[in-house]
């Protein structure tokens, strides 16, 4: 064992002490102590290990996009199985039949650079452009939907918590309770059976699509009109089955903000009804519904393929089911983390906005607490 | 010309047993710029009361009599039969009430400046210049730093921060009368001190008129002119500072001193009052706390006996008693006691 002079020791510790890897350290430790970077990394981490899963996943699936191809070749062509293959083969892209790891470095590799590959099924068309076609209807169906049931089931939950007991806050309440206990499809299928198929007042075949074909998209007043004629079922499905949840959770927070001491003051202050209402009941009731909002948007974009399916709405969830019947691989992994990332970044408005609604939550460096 | 005169107050809580008679045929008169103490123990009233004053009491309780009668020499009123819109202005402006509970007496999302803004703006205290300047004179006043703190949430100030504020916040209006129901009683030792010659000083200055709550007979005696003792919803005992501290002539006064530790006073001097204060909802016939007093005769069960005067016409106690209370406590049984509190 090699005895240390008191020199060298001393020399030891200056180095570490100037070691360049203490510095970066040092300075990431300046980036990493900020909300938006650990929100960032996490996102990032999830995206992976989504993709990852995906990926997995999807090759576990039985039947090959080959397979299916050369299947449906067989039976629309009448061709011998060979010459199906032979056609199959020169359809795809990706060699399939190459080990799995090497397929997954390469979904990896391309998916570092943004390129999402190419669909299986529709040749030279790109899954980010396919998705790009789909994506905005069903946000703009999920949003809307959830937007409307958000404002105007915290505005009921409010009034029912300022009328307790009263016959409106029973109504409500109770009505919240029993909507939210339908689950979205049963809705969906309800209103297509009953106000589509047995009392025909809804033209459900004409609603089918994002929008009437023919129809110039643009932002004029017919376009407008048409996509929300199209997207008025989902939203009104989406409404549903959520309004019940807003009602009942600002009505119990109401309640709860009600019994607050600052309010009390508020009132001894001599404030009006209005602003002790909005500016100290209603903006610390309407706190925790807001994570619960983002929550619940990320359920519904994945949500949203069994409801798009029943209108046949062209949207993400629609083309997400085509892809799986046909196995096709990159527009499947495709949809799949695009949803991810939707719910990802719902997320993060939602942690940003909450940090922002409410000057206990992170001022500087994470979470602090109350 | 009191500034409030308070009549035959009675207030009540429903609840599944029955109505609470929780404040009984209260009766005083608050003048201008005196401050008047109101003692007694958990569930005497005092809070109930206060907070009837400004009608702010919560929905399970209903005021069945009385008459509040406000009178700043330019307008004069009952405050119980003040509609909602004219009761609102006149809280805060003609009427402040610092809480107990100031440390969460501040909305936690929006800035301590919003809130005197919103203050200012509900009683038309007109431009924001305006009120900004009056906000900051007050946080001077109190010793804060109006820079820091009108830039702070409530949950960055400390608890005597948040005290001064409420304090600062209270004055805003300029009121006639501050209502302080227990102001110190969440705090430590030094920010009491703080807090109570903070108080005196205010006054002093502004000459406002003050009811002080408190179950800690030190400091109401240090800032009281006048004093009311309360028990089981009612008045007691009303009588001057220096006459209820030296020569108290209800027993339950007598009581409250008594459980006070005094600087001289002997080990072992210190005496609880035996037995708890009686149900509110059935209440006994007779005197409510004849089941407590060492005092008590039979005659004592006839009825709830009204206040009287004793001594000077300026010292009231509802006790038929109360010439035996003077002559056990003698001339200066009690006198240590007061002493060592004022």
């Amino acid at each position: 064992m090699a005895t240390v002079t008191p020199a060298q020791g001393e020399l030891q510790i200056r180095t570490f002490q100037r070691s360049p890897l203490s510095r970066v350290r040092g300075n990431l430790g300046g980036l990493w102590g900020r909300p938006i970077t650990q929100a960032l990394l996490k996102a990032v981490l999830t995206i992976y290990v989504t993709s990852t899963i995906t990926f997995g996943l999807i090759r576990l699936m039985p039947g090959s996009p080959v397979e299916i191809k050369i299947d449906e070749l067989m039976q629309q062509s009448q061709m011998s199985y060979a010459d199906a293959a032979a056609a199959a083969s020169g359809l795809f892209d990706i060699n399939l039949n190459a080990p799995i790891h090497e397929q997954y470095f390469e979904y990896l590799g391309n998916l570092v650079h943004g390129n999402l590959g190419n669909s299986f099924l529709s040749r030279g068309t790109s899954v980010m452009s396919i998705i790009l076609s789909v994506l905005p209807w069903t946000l703009f169906a999920v949003g809307t939907g959830l937007l409307l049931s958000f404002v105007i089931g915290i505005g009921l939950g409010l009034i029912a918590a300022y009328r307790r007991n009263s016959l409106l806050d029973h109504t409500v309440s109770t009505g919240g309770s029993i909507i939210s206990s339908v689950p979205g499809y049963l809705v969906a299928l309800l209103i297509v059976l009953i106000f589509g198929i047995q009392l025909r007042w809804i033209p459900i075949t004409q609603m089918r699509g994002a929008f009437s074909p023919g129809i110039a998209p643009g932002f004029t007043p017919e376009f407008i009109g048409d996509i929300l004629f199209h997207a008025s079922l989902p939203i009104t499905v989406f409404f549903l089955t959520h309004i019940g949840l807003w009602i009942l959770s600002m009505r119990s927070a109401t309640l709860a903000s009600l019994e607050e001491d600052h309010v009390t003051v508020a009132r001894a202050r001599g404030l009006t009804d209005g602003r002790i209402t909005t500016a100290y009941v209603g903006r610390n009731a309407v706190l925790p519904l807001v994570s619960q909002f983002a929550i619940a948007a990320g359920a519904v974009v994945g949500g949203a393929v069994i409801i798009e399916q029943i209108f046949v709405y062209q949207g993400v969830g629609l083309r997400l089911v085509s892809s799986v019947n046909q196995r096709d691989y990159p527009l499947m992994q495709g949809i799949i983390l695009m949803t991810t990332v939707c719910v990802i970044i719902a997320n993060l408005i939602a942690d940003l906005l909450y940090s922002r609604l409410d000057p206990r939550i992170g001022r500087a460096g994470g979470a602090t607490g109350k | 010309m009191p500034v409030l005169s308070v009549r035959d107050l009675s207030i009540d809580y429903r609840t599944r047993r029955g109505p609470v008679h929780a404040v009984r045929d209260v009766t005083f008169d608050l003048e201008q710029g005196e401050t008047l103490a109101i003692i007694g123990e958990s569930g005497s009233g005092k809070t109930t009361l206060a907070v009837g004053l400004i009608r702010l009491s919560p929905r399970s309780a209903r005021v069945t009599s009385g008459e509040i009668r406000y009178d700043d020499g330019k307008r004069a009123f009952d405050v119980l039969s003040l509609e909602s819109e004219r009761l609102r202005r006149f809280r805060w402006a003609d009427c402040a009430m610092v809480f107990q509970a100031a440390l969460s007496a501040f909305n936690p999302v929006i800035t301590i400046w919003e809130q005197f803004l919103d203050t200012g703006r509900a009683h038309g205290m007109g431009d924001k210049h305006k009120i900004h300047d009056r906000t900051r004179e007050l946080l001077d006043l109190v010793h804060l730093d109006p820079d820091r703190v009108l830039r702070s949430y409530a949950h960055e100030l400390s608890g005597g921060m948040r005290q001064r504020v409420l304090i600062a916040m209270a004055l805003l209006l300029d009121p006639r009368i501050v209502i302080l129901d227990e102001p110190t009683t969440a705090l430590d030792i030094l920010t009491q001190r703080a807090i109570i010659d903070l108080l005196r000083d205010l006054r002093a200055k502004l000459g406002f008129a003050t009811i002080f709550i408190s179950h800690d007979l030190s400091i109401a005696a240090e800032l009281a002119d006048r004093m009311l003792t309360m028990y089981a919803g009612r008045v007691v005992e009303r009588a001057g500072v220096d006459d209820l501290f030296y020569r108290p002539r209800h027993p339950y006064s007598v009581g409250l001193m008594r459980a006070v530790p005094r600087v001289s006073g002997a080990l072992g001097s210190v005496a609880s009052i035996p037995g708890s204060p009686p149900d509110l909802i059935r209440l006994p016939r007779g005197c409510s706390y004849y089941p407590r007093c060492p005092f008590h005769v039979e005659q004592c069960l006839e009825q709830d006996p009204p206040l009287l005067a004793v001594d000077t016409p300026d010292h009231e106690a509802a006790c038929i008693r109360w010439e035996a209370v003077a002559a056990a406590l003698g001339s200066d049984a009690e006198a240590p006691v007061a002493e060592k509190l004022a």
